[in-house]
């Protein structure tokens, strides 16, 4: 009875743990298929300033909710230097709703104005930690984790935002004050693994 | 007599149908689990209506409470406040008698409250021992019915 307590608490930490802040950007080489039928990899995304990975889909109502944020985000900040993927690690969907003609499909929709594309056998999504969707990890020039978590506290209403987790902790990189808020959470979809 | 016969008859279909929805913050939640310390298993699970995986398993851990007077399964909520007729509809559905619970509290201070290690993914499980209330179990997304039973039977017998 010991042993199997222990194996299940070792299994919830091992299987549970997000990225610590101060972590170099793992599996930065790995390749990932975009929707424009391209094989890349973290390294090429990396911004002059930064580099901001959100984990998401197509089909979660809480993406749906805030991905009107993710273009105002690109938008605001790719010129700054912070260049900006959407990780879609959805490996049980990518024969339906999460394949990459959907996906194309979504992101044309909704106007993505940066890079969306699968991480074809979620290792990415194991080795960052990431759980569900949206789910935000955010490094700095040197790859370096310096935010994670949440865009901000209201999914529902970006004009009812009381604190824009993301844009503050973005906007203390770029202007290299220490950031108030490292590590938010909010609520998701789990991360369809198999 | 007619009239109050159909009255004492919607009397008792109205009462079994009242389930109590509880607006609620994750200190309350955590009381509430705390308090079958001793006496029951636990079975705590997050959950929302726009959560697909959330919705599919709500009916085998309805199940698992009425079929085990050892063990309560403490349901709570986390859609906006303005589903609250809508969740309480859908608990009436699954024949829910319990209490249960709405989340009232922002996301971040009502994850941290349940669990610093739950990442904010639905849906959300933890399982409480019977003896010592302690966590013999948790884990976010969708698992199997054998994932439960195991960890309720260990949570039954220590």
């Amino acid at each position: 009875m010991y042993n199997i307590l222990k194996y299940l608490t070792f299994f919830s930490l091992v299987f549970c743990s997000e990225l610590e802040i101060g972590s170099v950007m793992p599996k930065s080489k790995v390749g990932l298929k975009t929707i424009d039928g391209d094989i890349i990899n973290l390294l090429s995304v990396k911004g002059e300033s930064g580099t901001l990975v959100i984990f998401s889909c197509n089909t979660c109502p809480w993406v749906i909710k805030w991905e009107d944020r993710y273009v105002d985000i690109a938008e605001k900040y790719t010129s700054k230097g912070i260049n900006m993927i959407a990780i879609n690690s959805n490996v049980a969907k990518f024969n339906g709703d999460d394949s990459l003609i959907k996906m194309k499909e979504h992101a044309n929709k909704m106007k993505y104005n940066f890079i969306y594309a699968q991480d074809p056998d979620a290792e990415i999504a194991n080795a960052f930690g990431a759980t569900k969707t949206p789910h935000v990890f955010l490094f700095n020039q040197d790859n370096v984790l310096v935010y994670r978590g949440a865009i901000d506290d209201n999914a529902r209403d970006a004009k009812k935002v009381d604190e824009a987790y993301l844009a503050n902790a973005i906007d203390a990189l770029l202007e290299n004050r220490k950031i108030e808020k490292k590590s938010t959470k909010a609520l998701g979809c789990s991360i369809k693994f198999n | 007599m007619k009239k109050i016969y159909i009255i004492a008859i919607s009397l008792f279909f109205l009462s079994c149908n009242d389930v109590e929805l509880i607006p609620a913050s994750s200190l309350t939640v955590i009381e509430k689990i705390n308090s079958y310390r001793g006496e029951k298993a636990v079975i705590l699970n997050v959950w929302a209506l726009w959560c697909a995986p959330c919705v599919e398993e709500f009916p085998m851990l309805v199940e698992f409470q009425k079929n085990n007077e050892n063990l309560e399964v403490v349901f709570v909520n986390v859609d906006f406040q303005d589903e609250f007729e809508n969740v309480k509809s859908f608990l009436v559905k699954q024949g829910l008698k319990s209490q249960s619970f709405i989340k009232n509290e922002k996301d971040d201070i009502f994850i941290n409250g349940i669990n610093g290690q739950w990442s904010g993914s639905l849906p959300y499980i933890i399982v409480f021992s019977k003896s010592k209330g302690v966590v013999v179990d948790s884990w976010e997304g969708k698992e199997p019915k054998s994932r439960f039973e195991l960890a309720i039977d260990i949570a039954l017998s220590s």
